[in-house]
């Protein structure tokens, strides 16, 4: 009797690969099914070099957000001040370019060093004083928060931006190409290689993967967990930088809506390509998927609200599909 | 005779292709304190989850007050009026005393609301009975140990447990706390409740216990009781005295000098004043007890835990390693216990898993940190041709490997490294039989070529084996050192089973 139990339950090989297929390509298929979608039914107006690029452009800052974010997964911790920072980020470079009058490239170089010391602050807390990452990284993102608002007093910098500060996100170069999407290319095909092809990437895979082994395998898993801390906070304030520059002000909150866009596009990532893994290709189809989505709604006049029902939509029903399709493939 | 509470007959069970128990047979009658004792993997645990409810038994037959029963799951066995106090105490540190003598028992409720003051009233008697001096409503936060204890026994009696099964009760108690446990025992099978007690202390074993099951190789080989229950009657009935000692197969060999060497090293309670010498081409096997403190000492060795006390050296340098990654560059090696937790990234490559400790070998150059993928599958290649991984290429997960070529993985990742000292935490288990002997050749290898290799091992007949010298621990400290012919399963059984007396003279010495 329990034979037949158990045979009813097991599934042939051929359903076995399909649905572990499914779980594995799952996202690539959605991507592309909606892309099709939209292009059939608004033929005008969707399938066009114009849109994709301004897609593309829009998304190139949750992309380099996630990006981060995606290091900061990958070695096992979570980084919640990242939306924050890149706020606060996104009023420190006005106030400086604008009040203080730094040279742009110097004002740069220091926003973003300052996004690592943030990453390393958070990195500390988790690894040494053992503060849950969640907590650490809200906690530090809150007082983040408060510091933006003490830096801006609450008013958002907006005279006097100079047009230099805002070509830097509004300007085009090679062959025309947005500056978002270069830094963005640049930004996330770095943060491929430096997982995927080094050997500091090999001990960050390796802490992700199984933080116990890697330590007795000699890996400082401490150093492993601050640097993917480190990475997350520079990119954040990449974000906060060209988000400032796009607005052409500074604003107290501007960025925060980042963070829950970035945690949708790297969990969407873990359900693409590997089972359960976050990788930085995966974080990459995520944030299309989102950012098709939202273009192809707003296409169709689809009111606001219903935009993000649909992002929490796809986030669940992507992530739940590809653990169902996993588990069932696995019987 | 009364009728026995409980009759277990025949009891058999495997998990997978191990059979954990060939047929024990054990009774216990009201109010008796049964000693249950046997050497690691004899079967005890396995038997304790199968009255549990936590295992099924393939064979045999368990009555419970003469009526033949199907245990099946933990709430049918407290039904049935049998309770566990494991060597993991179940207690939640937030909770004040009542609340945790009351963990999942049904409690009193009025008006729907759970109507502590009617259960306090009930369980203060038994709380008193047992000899929690602590005040129901206090926190359990600042308890020691043996009333965390006396909170358990009270949770059983709460649930009118008419047999207490007691894995390892005194392991962490204080000899004056484990007296007043006895006392409270006794008084247990006075009243009526009979209580399993298991324990590697034979001592505590023979004061205690009217009736003692021995078990081995997962029968049940003796059951010793009245003029019977004798010291030497019980090492023998756990090590098996007649039957064939392991042939020493490892040949006599000279050694180099002294590797490494720790003094008095000290992390409590597991590791008390541990001191040896680690010679270049010697394996050095530690044996004893599960608990008895060696996976503890491995892993100050190899700096994955910091001693509060002693010293250690390496070649003749003092050694002090702050992580297993200061322990790795000054030359050791460890392959943890647990494999498949400690050791292995399952999910990734057999390239990844034993590229990690050689990420220095595969980069393409100093100046430019990018990893040589070619020189990776290639180094990975070697490692599986010598070590004859089995496995369709490099890039196989290593979850899907046996356990014997997960094994060899572990250990493969170490060797191009040739490391001074190499760690190996019970390297064969749960490995069949082929992988076992060829990691067996593989150790001695090592050894040959100059290496100083340190194994752990409770299985009896694998030490004898492989080692040229072998160190007894116990209750964290080494109890004997055995060379040369002496190295037998017999030596090492009865050296684990140490006499408290011994302990007491070791630390007054």
């Amino acid at each position: 009797m329990s034979d037949i139990a158990i045979s009813a339950r097991r599934l042939s090989p051929s359903t076995k690969a399909a649905l572990g297929i499914f779980a594995r390509y799952g996202t690539i298929i959605g991507l592309l099914a909606m892309i099709v979608t939209f292009s059939i039914l608004s033929p005008g107006a969707f399938p066009t070099v114009g849109n994709f690029t301004n897609v593309l452009n829009q998304a190139s800052l949750a992309m380099i957000i996630a990006g981060g974010l995606t290091l900061a997964v990958v070695v096992g911790e979570l980084d919640l001040s990242i939306g924050f920072a890149a706020s606060l980020h996104g009023i420190l470079i006005t106030g400086l370019v604008v009040h203080d009058k730094l040279p742009i490239p110097l004002a740069v170089i220091i926003v973003i060093a300052l996004g690592a010391v943030i990453g390393l602050v958070n990195g500390f807390i988790v690894t040494k004083v053992k503060v849950n990452s969640v907590i650490a990284t809200l906690g530090v993102g809150t007082i983040l928060t408060g510091l933006a608002f003490a830096y801006s007093a609450g008013v958002p910098i907006v005279a006097g931006v100079p047009e230099a500060f805002l070509q830097l996100s509004l300007g085009r170069w090679l062959f025309g190409i947005p500056n978002n999407i270069i830094v963005m290319i640049v930004v996330l095909g770095g943060l491929w290689v430096l997982v995927e092809r080094t050997p500091l990437g090999q001990e960050i895979q390796a802490v992700g993967g199984n933080a116990v082994a890697a330590r007795l395998a000699g890996v400082n898993v401490d150093r492993i967990k601050i640097l993917g801390f480190v990475i997350s906070g520079m990119c954040a304030a990449l974000t906060g930088i060209l988000l400032a520059s796009r607005l052409g002000s500074g604003t107290a909150s501007a960025a925060d809506s980042y963070l829950l866009t970035a945690f949708a596009a790297v969990f969407l990532g873990s359900a693409t390509l590997r089972d359960g893994e976050f990788h930085v290709l995966g974080t990459l189809v995520g944030a299309l998927i989102i950012a098709f989505g939202f273009n192809g709604l707003n296409i169709f006049g689809a009111p606001t609200f219903s935009q993000y029902v649909l992002q929490g939509a796809i986030l669940i029903i992507a992530v739940g599909m590809a653990s169902l399709g996993r588990s069932l493939a696995e019987r | 005779m009364t009728t026995p509470f409980l009759v277990a007959r025949d009891i058999a069970k495997a998990f997978g292709g191990t059979q954990a128990l060939k047929g024990v047979s054990l009774d216990i009658a009201p109010g008796e304190i049964h000693g249950l004792v046997g050497a690691n993997g004899a079967g005890k645990s396995t038997f304790i989850r199968i009255l549990a409810g936590l295992n099924h038994p393939d064979a045999g037959r368990i009555e419970l007050d003469g009526h033949s029963q199907e245990i099946g799951t933990p709430q049918r066995a407290t039904e049935l009026g049998m309770s566990f106090i494991h060597q993991e105490l179940a207690f939640v540190p937030g909770m004040n005393v009542l609340q945790n003598i009351m963990l999942g028992v049904p409690k009193k409720t009025r008006f729907g609301l759970t109507d502590w003051r009617a259960i306090a009233r009930d369980v203060a008697p038994i709380a008193r009975r047992v000899g929690i001096s602590a005040p129901l409503n206090a926190g359990v936060k600042g308890l020691s140990t043996a009333e965390i204890w006396l909170i358990n026994i009270c949770r059983a009696l709460v649930r009118k447990a008419r047999l207490i099964v007691m894995d390892e009760p005194t392991a962490s108690l204080a000899a004056s706390e484990a007296e007043r446990l006895f006392a409270i025992v006794r008084d247990l099978s006075a009243s009526g409740v009979a209580v399993l007690y298991i324990s590697h202390r034979l001592d505590e074993i023979l004061s205690l216990c009217t009736r003692v099951s021995v078990f081995r190789d997962g029968r049940s080989v003796a059951e010793l009781a009245g003029d019977t229950l004798r010291r030497p009657a019980l090492v023998e009935a756990i090590v098996g005295g007649a039957i064939r000692d392991a042939q020493r197969t490892a040949p006599e060999r000279p050694r180099g000098g002294v590797v490494m060497e720790a003094k008095k090293l000290t992390r409590a309670p597991k590791v008390l004043g541990v001191s040896l010498q680690l010679h270049a081409g010697e394996v050095l096997g530690i044996g004893g007890l599960v608990g008895a403190g060696r996976t503890e000492l491995a892993r100050l060795l190899f700096g994955a835990d910091r001693p509060h006390s002693g010293e250690m050296t390496l070649v003749g340098r003092p050694y002090a390693p702050a992580s297993p990654a200061a322990a790795v560059q000054a030359g050791l090696g460890l392959v943890p216990e647990e494999r498949r937790a400690e050791a292995l990234f399952l999910s990734k490559s057999i390239a990844f898993n034993l590229g990690i400790a050689n990420l220095d070998k595969v980069v393409i150059g100093r100046y430019l940190p990018l990893m040589n993928r070619g020189a990776r599958t290639s180094m990975a290649g070697e490692i599986m041709r010598s070590l004859s991984i089995k496995a369709r290429s490099a890039s196989t997960p290593v979850g899907s490997l046996s356990g014997g070529n997960q094994q060899k993985v572990a250990i493969g990742r170490w060797l191009q490294r040739t490391p001074k000292v190499l760690i190996l935490d019970e390297p064969t288990r749960g490995v069949d039989i082929g992988a076992r002997a060829e990691i067996h050749r593989l150790i001695r290898q090592q050894a040959e070529s100059g290496m100083a290799v340190l194994v752990i091992s409770s299985e009896p007949d694998e030490l004898p084996e492989l080692c040229d010298r072998v160190l007894v621990m116990a209750e964290g400290r080494i109890v004997r050192e055995l060379s040369g012919a002496g190295v037998s399963r017999k030596a090492i059984v009865e050296a684990s089973y140490v006499e408290p007396e011994a302990l007491m003279e070791d630390h007054l010495a």
